[in-house]
């Protein structure tokens, strides 16, 4: 019953993120089944007992492959997705807790509090980049490999 | 008319391009490669093209002609059919399927295209969205069905603002008080609502997740410059929104 919950409100969301920010119809449903597997994944690290910025960083690295493969298959720009994806990544709730603690005038707690919810951040950074430089480095190695290919096969 | 002119058109189509691109929300690296790969198609020379989040500098040679332009981008949306839709355009010029003048025409279409979804509906996925954000972080029904108005009113309120005052800064602050004002009424009267799961839900559109992904993909692609603005861009957003929820939350005491 979580799961299901889960899985559909994460859907729900990623693809009210893909309509607000105008994307195309048909990459809709692909937009909200990327946001909802990245937060399947998060979740999943959570519950395995891993530090949830490990898990953050799981879940945007994933979102980032699947974006840049998906814009290849579907030949539309890979923000299409990657942006529905890290919505439901956002760390609101210690941002949320930073700023409450700084309105209460306990500062040492806030900045903890604000260093945790930079590291989250950081974590959502870290994994979209990984994820964007083992796509590139794989598409050299095919393209690399097609030309060697070709060139085989002119010679031959 | 400048049909006659072919180096004009080739100017004002990738100028086109780009400027269609850059308004609509495109990565830097995105807007040159395409402009560089429109004007490569049709067998300039040097092509060369500059672009920060507010401005593009193109130039190519033509012949024994340098060809150089500047054009400023004032303001900057989000519609990434757009972005989508001139790729194609770009993709079928350079593969040769479409003539340039073709070109030319489609983008003027797409210029003037509409969003893709009416108003109400955007507002309301705004809403959904924040509504389903605010469950998935620990909320329950009544938060749910609460923060979907609160965040369709945020949404209704930034478009509004944005009309009347052009300042999206402004425009984003004011919506996430009004935004936390209906929240913080409701959590008043109705002490089974979670405030704090509600007022995180409810700022969560403003958030700036294509300026993010955005600016780390210039730095990535090496366009510090632009990288850099992108990113305080974002910075400036989300604190603006922090200080509005701040305002809100100090009402509470």
């Amino acid at each position: 019953m979580f799961w299901l919950g889960g899985l559909s409100l994460s859907l729900l969301s990623a693809v009210s993120f893909g309509i607000l920010s105008n994307v195309p119809l048909r990459t809709l449903p692909a937009v909200g089944l990327v946001g909802m597997s990245g937060w399947a994944i998060y979740r999943l690290a959570t519950l395995e007992g891993l530090a949830a910025s490990f898990a953050t960083f799981l879940g945007s690295t994933f979102i980032s492959l699947a974006s840049q493969t998906l814009s290849v298959r579907l030949r539309v720009p890979a923000t299409n997705f990657s942006v529905a994806g890290i919505i439901v990544l956002v760390p609101g709730s210690t941002a949320y807790k930073s700023m409450l603690a700084f309105i209460n005038g306990d500062y040492l707690g806030g900045v903890t509090l604000g260093a945790q919810t930079s590291l989250l951040g950081g974590a959502i950074a870290a994994g979209l980049i990984l994820g964007l430089s083992l796509f590139r480095l794989w598409k050299g190695f095919v393209s690399r490999y097609a030309r060697n290919a070709r060139t085989r096969a002119k010679t031959d | 008319m400048l049909i006659g002119l072919s180096n004009e058109l080739v100017m004002e189509t990738c100028l086109l391009a780009g400027e269609i691109m850059l308004k609509s929300g495109a990565e830097t690296y995105r807007v040159e490669d395409t402009m560089q790969l429109l004007a490569g198609s049709v067998g300039m020379e040097s092509v060369h093209s500059f672009v920060t989040p507010t401005s593009i500098i193109f130039s190519y040679r033509a012949g024994d002609e340098d060809h150089t332009r500047m054009i400023r981008i004032p303001n900057r949306t989000i519609d990434l059919n757009k972005v989508t839709l001139v790729n194609e355009v770009s993709r079928q010029l350079v593969s040769g399927q479409i003539s340039l003048q073709e070109a030319y025409s489609k983008l003027l279409e797409i210029d003037l295209k509409k969003t893709l979804y009416p108003p109400l509906l955007l507002h309301l996925a705004a809403g959904l969205a924040s509504g389903s954000f605010a469950v998935l972080i620990g909320g329950n029904l009544f938060d749910f069905l609460l923060t979907i108005v609160s965040g369709f009113l945020v949404n209704l309120t930034v478009s509004y603002v944005q009309q009347i005052l052009q300042v999206k800064l402004f425009a984003e602050f004011v919506a996430a008080f009004v935004g936390g004002i209906v929240v913080l009424q409701a959590a008043w009267f109705f002490p089974v609502l979670h405030l704090d799961l509600m007022l995180i839900g409810t700022m969560i559109p403003l958030f700036p997740g294509i300026a993010v992904t955005n600016s780390l993909r210039d730095l990535m692609a090496g366009d510090l410059v632009a990288g850099v603005s992108r990113g305080v861009e974002a910075v400036l957003t989300a604190l603006s929104v922090a200080v509005a929820a701040a305002i809100v939350l100090s009402f509470v005491g």
